[in-house]
This record gives C-alpha cells, sequence and structure tokens, in this order.
C-alpha cells in the first residue's frame, strides 16, 4: 500500500508539481492523483473507442499481454493468470480475460472457441506456432534480441503491437508518455549516484545479479547511471551468484518478491553485514517488476527505482540532493 | 600376495585428493586474501578496519571456508551412508541415489515447501527423512520377492527415481516461477554464507559415526551369512533395521542443507573398496574420509574455474554426472552373485488361460475410451458430452492426440513385453534401458544450444540421440553377450547421465525451461494428424509382426542353456531384439517423452489378466498400452483443465499409483 501511496506521489512530482513530502497531506494527494490518472487512462480508452476495437486478441506472453495493456486492448485471453498477478502486478488484468492453460502448452480447443482474430507470441513459444495459427493467425514478436539496442526493441515492439492491432496513435502516446517519463526521471537524478547493482533473491544463498541483456540493465542506463554488475550473464541478462559476490561501492538494488526462506539472511547473517553496500545502509528495495518486461515494465521499473533512489538521498548526508 | 594388498591403502588416494585440495584453496585464498602470501593475514578483523580487508575476510570466513567444510561434511554423510547400505544389502551398487532415498528425500521437501509450509518450520530434514524412508521402503518393497539380489534392488531404486522425477516435473511444471530456488538446491549447490549448516550437519554426523563405530562387528557378521550371523546371538533384523535407518537420516540431514550430492555416497565406499580397504571397519573409516575429498575437491574445481561458465554448474549435479561413467566402468568388474533370472510361476504356465474374452473386453474398453476422449471435455462452461456442431474440434484438436497416444502406448508395451520376457525381469522396462533418457538428454541439449527451437529440429536429434544410445548399450554389451544384468545396469547408467543434466539446466531458471519440461514430460500436444497416424500405423504394423518374434520370446525366459539347447542362437536374438526395443523406444519417446510408465505397466497389466504366453502377452499388452495412454491423454487435458497436464506424466502417475498399489501382492 505505501508503494502504492508513493507511487502516486512520483508521478504527481513528474506531472511538474513541487514535492512536498509531508505524510499528513498523502490521502489528499492521493484524491487528486487518483483524479490525474483517471484523466490520463480516460483519454487513451477515448482513443481507443474511436477506433476499430473489437478485434479479439490472445496473447501468450505476458511481456505482450503488458504491452497490449498498455495500449488499452484488453486481450481475450492469456497463459496463467494468477501467475501473471504475481510476477507481473503492473497493469492488473481485468476478470473477463480467459486464462488459456500453460504458456508452453495454451489449451487450444478452448483457444478456438474464444472466436480469436489474433494472437500473439514471443519466440519463446515458437514450437507452437505452427499448431496456433489453426486457430487465428499468429504473429510472433521478438522482444529480447541482444543485437538490437533493448530500448529500441522495446520500442519496436509497442509500435508493432499497435500495429497488429489498429491501435497505431495510441502507441505512439504510450511510446511518447514513457520517453518523456524516462527523460523527466534521468533530468532529475544526481549524475554521481553511485552504480547500481540489483538483484533478486532465490533462497537465502543465492541471488540473481541483474547485468547486460536485462531490463533493469537497460532502464539504468537509461536513467544515466551505471550498473555495477560487469560478470558474465546469460542469454536473459542474468547469471546466479551467491551473496558473496554482491561488493559494490553503491547502491545494491533488491527486487521482491524475496522468497520466504531468503528473509533471514537480512536480520542475521555476517556475510552479508559485512557487504559495503549493507555496512553503509544503501541497499534500496523495490516491489516486483517483471524481470521480462515490455515497456511499462521498465518505466515502472524506472519509477521504483528513482522513487527509492529520492528517499536515500534524503536520508543520505554528503550525497547532492535531488 | 597377502602382503602387497596390505600395503595398498586407501591413505594412497586420498593424499594426492588433499594435495591438490590445498593447492587449489591457497590459489583461491590468494585471491580473495591478498596479504595471505605474505604470511600477514590475520583472521579476525574488526568492523572498524579498512571496508575491503573487512569484506574479504568474511567472504573467506562466512563463504569460503564453511563451504569447503560443507563439501567435507556432506561427502562423509554420504560415503558412510554409502557403506551402510551396500553392507546391510550385500549390494555393491547400493547407495542414497541409486535406492531413491536421495530423491525421495527431496520429493518430501518440495511437497512440503509447496502444500505444508508449516512443517519445514518444525524440521526440514525430518521431511526429507520421513520422504527418502518412505521411498526406501517402496524401494525394497518392490524387490523384496526377489530376495532383495542387488540388481533387483538398484531397479526397483531406479523405478522409484523416474516416478518421483515424474511426479517433480507435474510440481516444476505448474509452479516454474515459485520454483527457482528449489530448483538450485534440487541441483545440490553448496553454496554457504554462514556456518549454520555446518553446525547442523557436524553433530549429526558425528552421532551416527559413532552408532556406526559401535556396529562394526555385528554388521562384519552380516558378510557370513545370516543364520550363522544369529547363531552368534544378533538380531539380524534388527540390526539391519537400525543401520538403514540411520544411512537414511544421515542422507536425508545432508540433503535437506545442499539439495541432492549425486554418486559420492556410490563412489566412495567402492572406491575405496577396490583400493584396499577389506574390512568393514577400514570401509566405514575411509569411505567417509574418501567421500568428503572428492566432493571437496570437485567443488573447489567448479569453484575455480565457474567464472569461466556462463551457467552455474550445482557441484551436486556435476558429482552425478562423473558417477554415470564411474558406474559403467564399475559394471564388468562387479560380481553380482544370486541373481539368476527366477523365472516367475506365470512365464512358465504354458498352458493359457481362454483368453479370447479378455481380448474382447480389452477390444470394448479401448473403443470406449476412444469415444471418451474424442467426445467428451470440459469447457469454461462446464462439461460438454456432445460432439456434435464440434467437428472442427474434435477432428483438429482430439483425434491426432488421440491417435498418437494409442500408437505411443503400443509401442511402448510391445517393447516393455519384449524386454521384460528378454531379461526374465518384471521390473525391466524401455525407459531402464536409458534409451528414453538418452532421447530426453538430446532433446535438452538441442533446446539448451539452438535459439530457435523447431519441432522438425526436435524430432532429428530425439532419434540422434536414440541411436547414439543404443549404440552405447550395445558397445558395452556386446563381449557379455547382452546378458539381462548388465544390459539393465548399463541403461541405470545412461539414466543416471539424464538427472543431472537435468538439474543443471532447471537450475539456471532458464525461462525455456517450461517447454523443456513440456516435452520432457511427454505431451501428446504437438502431434498434428499426420504424425498422430503414423504413430498409430507404425503401432499397428508392429504388432502384425509381432509372430515373428513371439517364439525366441516363448524361449528366452527358460534361461540361456534352455534356449540354446532348443537351438536358438541366444546372442544373436537378444541383440536383434534389443535393437528392436531401442527403435520402438525411441519413436515413442518422441511422442510421449521419457516419463511414461507405459512400458513397465502394460506387460504387467496383461500378465495379470491372463496372457502368459508371448504372442498374446505382446498383443494384451499393446492393447492395455493404448488403452493407458489414451486415457492418460483424456484425463491430462480435464483434470486441471484449461492447464493441460501431459499424456506421459499421467500415465506415469498412474503406473506408479499401480506399482505401490501391487505392492501388495509381492
Amino acid at each position: 500500500m505505501l508503494f502504492f501511496l508513493d507511487n502516486l506521489l512520483l508521478s504527481f512530482r513528474c506531472l511538474g508539481h513541487a514535492p512536498t513530502r509531508v505524510r499528513g497531506l498523502l490521502l489528499l494527494q492521493l484524491f487528486f492523483l487518483t483524479l490525474v490518472s483517471l484523466n490520463v487512462e480516460a483519454a487513451v480508452s477515448s482513443l481507443s473507442q474511436s477506433q476499430n476495437a473489437s478485434l479479439r486478441v490472445a496473447a501468450i506472453d505476458w511481456t505482450l499481454v503488458e504491452t497490449l495493456m498498455s495500449l488499452g486492448v484488453v486481450p481475450v485471453a492469456t497463459a496463467q493468470i494468477k501467475d501473471y498477478q504475481a510476477w507481473v502486478v503492473e497493469p492488473s488484468l481485468p476478470e473477463q480475460v480467459v486464462d488459456i492453460g500453460l504458456r508452453a502448452q495454451p489449451n487450444r480447443e478452448l483457444a478456438a472457441s474464444l472466436n480469436l482474430d489474433l494472437i500473439l507470441i514471443s519466440p519463446l513459444y515458437s514450437a507452437i506456432e505452427p499448431t496456433l495459427s489453426q486457430i487465428a493467425p499468429v504473429q510472433t514478436l521478438t522482444t529480447y534480441n541482444p543485437e538490437k539496442d533493448f530500448w529500441q526493441n522495446l520500442v519496436d515492439t509497442t509500435r508493432r503491437v499497435g500495429e497488429l492491432t489498429n491501435h497505431s496513435a495510441e502507441a505512439e502516446v504510450v511510446i511518447e508518455h514513457h520517453r518523456s517519463r524516462i527523460d523527466q526521471m534521468k533530468e532529475k537524478i544526481a549524475m554521481d549516484t553511485p552504480p547500481l547493482l540489483v538483484v533478486q533473491f532465490i533462497d537465502d544463498r543465492h541471488v540473481r545479479a541483474y547485468g547486460k541483456g536485462s531490463l533493469y540493465d537497460m532502464v539504468i542506463k537509461q536513467l544515466g547511471l551505471q550498473n555495477a554488475w560487469k560478470g558474465e550473464t546469460n542469454m536473459w541478462g542474468y547469471t546466479t551468484v551467491g551473496i558473496e559476490e554482491l561488493v559494490t561501492q553503491g547502491y545494491l538494488v533488491i527486487v521482491d518478491p524475496v522468497p520466504m526462506s531468503a528473509e533471514g539472511v537480512f536480520d542475521d547473517n555476517r556475510l552479508w553485514q559485512a557487504l559495503p553496500a549493507v555496512r553503509h545502509d544503501r541497499v534500496l528495495s523495490l516491489p516486483a517488476v517483471w524481470s521480462f518486461g515490455a515497456l511499462p515494465s521498465a518505466v515502472r521499473f524506472a519509477d521504483e527505482l528513482y522513487q527509492a533512489l529520492t528517499e536515500q538521498h534524503a536520508t543520505e548526508p554528503g550525497l547532492r540532493n535531488l | 600376495m597377502i602382503s602387497i594388498h596390505q600395503r595398498a591403502s586407501p591413505a594412497y588416494i586420498c593424499l594426492p585428493l588433499v594435495i591438490i585440495c590445498v593447492v587449489i584453496t591457497f590459489n583461491l585464498l590468494s585471491h580473495t586474501l591478498p596479504g595471505l602470501s605474505h604470511g600477514s593475514f590475520d583472521f579476525f578483523v574488526g568492523l572498524s578496519a579498512p571496508e575491503a580487508k573487512v569484506m574479504s575476510t568474511a567472504v573467506v570466513q562466512f563463504s569460503v571456508l564453511p563451504r569447503m567444510t560443507i563439501a567435507l561434511l556432506v561427502g562423509a554423510a554420504l560415503g558412510l551412508a554409502g557403506v551402510l547400505m551396500q553392507q546391510v544389502l550385500r549390494n555393491p551398487i547400493a547407495s542414497p541415489t541409486t535406492l531413491g532415498v536421495a530423491s525421495g528425500a527431496q520429493l518430501g521437501l518440495l511437497l512440503a515447501t509447496l502444500f505444508a509450509p508449516g512443517l519445514l518450520a518444525f524440521g526440514s530434514e525430518w521431511v526429507a527423512l520421513a520422504g527418502g524412508a518412505i521411498s526406501l521402503l517402496i524401494v525394497l518393497s518392490l524387490s523384496w520377492h526377489r530376495g532383495l539380489a542387488p540388481v533387483a534392488v538398484v531397479l526397483a531404486g531406479l523405478v522409484v527415481n523416474l516416478y518421483i522425477g515424474a511426479l517433480s516435473t507435474v510440481l516444476i511444471l505448474f509452479h516454474q516461477e515459485e520454483f527457482r530456488g528449489l530448483m538450485i538446491w534440487a541441483a545440490g549447490s553448496l553454496a554457504q554464507n554462514s556456518w549454520s549448516d555446518t553446525l547442523h550437519l557436524l553433530p549429526r554426523l558425528v552421532v551416527a559415526a559413532i552408532i556406526a563405530g559401535l556396529m562394526v562387528r555385528p554388521l562384519g557378521l552380516l558378510e557370513l551369512d545370516e543364520s550363522g550371523a544369529r547363531s552368534l546371538g544378533i538380531s539380524v533384523r534388527k540390526l539391519r533395521l537400525l543401520s538403514l535407518g540411520l544411512s537414511v537420516f544421515i542422507t536425508a540431514s545432508a540433503v535437506s542443507l545442499v539439495g541432492i550430492v549425486g554418486f559420492v555416497g556410490l563412489a566412495a565406499p567402492v572406491i575405496v573398496k577396490l583400493v584396499g580397504a577389506r574390512t568393514l571397519a577400514q570401509r566405514l573409516l575411509w569411505a567417509p574420509v574418501f567421500g568428503g575429498l572428492l566432493l571437496l575437491t570437485t567443488d573447489l574445481f567448479l569453484l575455480q574455474y565457474s567464472a569461466q561458465l556462463p551457467s552455474m554448474v550445482p557441484t551436486g549435479a556435476m558429482t552425478g554426472l562423473l558417477g554415470a561413467p564411474l558406474l559403467l566402468w564399475l559394471i564388468p568388474r562387479l560380481s553380482l552373485k544370486g541373481t539368476a533370472p527366477n523365472t516367475s510361476k506365470a512365464t512358465l504356465q504354458l498352458t493359457s488361460k481362454p483368453t479370447s474374452r479378455m481380448f474382447l473386453w480389452l477390444l470394448v474398453l479401448l473403443l470406449v475410451s476412444s469415444i471418451v476422449a474424442l467426445f467428451v471435455t470440459q469447457s469454461t462452461g462446464g462439461w460438454i458430452f456432445n460432439g456434435t456442431g464440434q467437428w472442427a474440434s474434435i477432428v483438429n484438436w482430439r483425434l491426432p492426440r488421440v491417435l498418437a497416444a494409442a500408437g505411443a502406448g503400443v509401442l511402448l508395451a510391445l517393447a516393455g513385453t519384449t524386454i521384460q520376457r528378454m531379461t526374465g525381469n518384471p521390473m525391466a522396462s524401455p525407459e531402464v534401458l536409458g534409451i528414453s533418457s538418452g532421447t530426453a538428454i538430446g532433446l535438452i541439449v538441442t533446446i539448451y544450444f539452438s535459439s530457435d527451437v523447431t519441432v522438425p529440429l526436435l524430432v532429428l536429434a530425439g532419434s540422434m540421440s536414440a541411436v547414439i544410445t543404443l549404440a552405447v548399450l550395445i558397445l558395452l554389451n556386446r563381449r557379455t553377450g547382452f546378458q539381462s544384468e548388465r544390459l539393465l545396469l548399463t541403461g541405470i547408467a545412461i539414466t543416471a547421465l539424464f538427472d543431472p543434466l537435468r538439474s543443471i539446466f532447471l537450475a539456471n531458471g532458464d525461462p525455456r525451461i517450461q517447454q523443456v519440461i513440456a516435452w520432457m514430460s511427454g505431451s501428446t500436444y504437438y502431434v498434428d494428424f499426420s504424425t498422430g497416424l503414423s504413430a498409430l500405423l507404425l503401432a499397428v504394423m508392429v504388432v502384425a509382426l509381432t509372430p515373428l518374434v513371439a517364439r525366441w520370446l516363448d524361449l528366452l525366459p527358460l534361461g540361456r542353456n534352455v534356449a540354446l539347447g532348443l537351438g536358438l542362437s541366444v546372442d544373436k536374438v537378444r541383440l536383434i531384439l534389443l535393437a528392436l526395443v531401442a527403435i520402438l523406444t525411441a519413436f515413442a519417446t518422441l511422442i510421449v517423452g521419457p516419463l511414461s510408465f507405459a512400458g513397465l505397466l502394460a506387460p504387467h497389466v496383461a500378465r495379470m489378466l491372463g496372457f502368459s504366453r508371448a504372442l498374446p502377452h505382446l498383443v494384451g499388452s499393446a492393447m492395455v498400452g493404448a488403452l493407458l495412454m489414451i486415457s492418460a491423454d483424456w484425463l491430462g487435458r480435464q483434470v486441471l483443465f484449461p492447464q493441460e497436464i501431459p499424456a506421459g506424466l499421467v500415465a506415469a502417475l498412474l503406473g506408479g499409483a499401480y506399482f505401490i498399489w501391487g505392492l501388495r501382492r509381492y
């Protein structure tokens, strides 16, 4: 809940108003902000209604689902909705979206009964492309292509999804909106912010460190910051390491969810306490953001990160205020 | 002669390992602690010391040293457990992994994590202990009627391991993201960040070692025969129970901390025995020492070179990979006493009952199940019992799957019947020969190394690796004339390669996991109409050809000498049958994956229904196999609607349930 409030506070700030961090006024701001964000959404949805909105789309890949949602297109069906809600979280799916089972093996009979006009998949599921194309035209969208600029990949994906669903105008609005959010934040972030090491806890002994090729890394660089992880990474931009590898002079950024088994580490682990970031109180904790996401996830990660850094700077003397 | 033996001592192989460990450790530490090489290293550094120094000291103190200690302790624990198991069961290839104890413990923990996390707070090792003990009990009861003969026990262990593998695959398939951590643990990662694991395991290990030490004399008497031991006033049963319980407990303690560490428990006792630890007391001393050193050496090597690897290779999986070749090397050197095929009554019962009515019943059942599979389904609105107006969906989505499931079921059943009759071993199955696992290994490797996975590519890779596996089987068994025991052990060794590979892949949390698991768990999902039809046609064709091999399969169970006497050139016939089994299995594996139990189950059910002569047995089990797979495929599509459980997994779960139920009959 707190994160939600802080989030709104941040978007408030991004709209150009002067920040006032008085907790007592928070509720008032919340009310006001809700109105503002409702207006933005209303603008997008009125745009979509003006065009052909009757296209029935299903997306197997969550990255494409969040892209669709950001354009104001609610997919008719997607896979593993329960897991989507736990790992992607935002944008949340309305109830009428049909769950068609596993991502690797969506239920085709069910999909066929939904009168789909279009199915979107990622190359990860290319094995089911031939069989799905018997149901409706299938489009494979490559978001994770290490040879191209990552941000551009996300923009291209959004644009392509816009084209395919007759929402090109919205796509441009969304792309522009996300771009300006990033630019606004980049402008305000101190250039001398120390490097960031972004991790997700897997258990009490292992973490995933995100380096080159990951969504988090891309966002960090878009914000003009540095990624502290210089080690090898796999095709998806992360690697699995022990806690002892998390030595950085900058910030240690932990992205939720932290599994239950790992919670003990923060309290009484001597190795953890010896980490420079922990000793200097430079550990930032961020709510769950889908690590293989699209533009919305990228910007949400930027938001959360910016927010956490701002708070950190407020309490940390010696660093320039934002 | 004797003096040479006495001079040969396990110390000679332990010493080089110690030296290697010391060298690598020094190398590692001098990187972490630059002061070490000039002797200016102080171990206790206050938190006020310079930052870099605090960190590097903490890394050594709370990561490197505990990791090395836990490697020694886990290796020792598994070595000790292995010695006890091998001694009690008088079985040179018994070990926590081959008997399914480690994987049972693991499954217990997986289930507890998912469905009863409260139990874990109570003590994860007790959950692991329960799981390990249950699977050991199942293994022992499965091989009880064969007098716990080594190969029978290990084969039962493999079947239990495969079953547990199927169960955990279902869990992973549906909880991919939640299992990120568990997958690493499952693959046996020794990473440490405090001394708590060491402090946990050490006292348990010490107590276990003391108890084992107290039992040296009575356990040594077990090497004589049982009546001898009994006459000396030992309650053999209690002794066995106690030492098996002890070994399960040590295994469970180790597994609950660092996951499955493959094959140290098998290798340590065997190797120290080979290099001169002849008495039980010597083995009890040296196997833990050697086991600890073996694991530490492996771990240090991985630590040294892990930075160069883009993906994480957990130590436990690594020892598993090293263990499979060791097992292959060991097999020809084992003396397998008292395991002559114990031809069961049913095989010898040559006067077959009137089976035509049974055939009719099976045919009716097949028809009913096909109709149900084609016309009954769930939808968002509930059950639909009528297919009218849905012809498109029946022909497109259901018919290919029913055809493929039936075809694969028939092929596996025929392969299973052949291999069971050929080896005279009721626990033999195509899965056990390692051909399914070999095919799956090929698929995993292909998916890992290619970014664009297509169905034809997978089919190609799968068939290639099936052929390679068959070649390995033939090469390794040619000299011994395809003796059934050795054949099965070779299969076990090949299967043993599959598990660690799978673990490594899963531990890296690759987003392609679900794809791989879906493939491995054998779904008819990817089958189109022409594939399904050709699977069924192939199956029908093979059934039509069965009369050609029926005579061989009638004679082979009578034993090598009888068969030779009746004019059968046994070696050649075995080679032909083996190739046949391999081809059938490879085709079936490509359709329903490596884990289905159809090949194990169908021949049993067919025999229970009274088909005892080769020809009716083959045809009967083919029908049962088809029935099983069609029902499994249908159930898999309905149970968790709209999610689909792959048919191979459903068949494995049904088959496993049958075996546990069937235990009463043994």
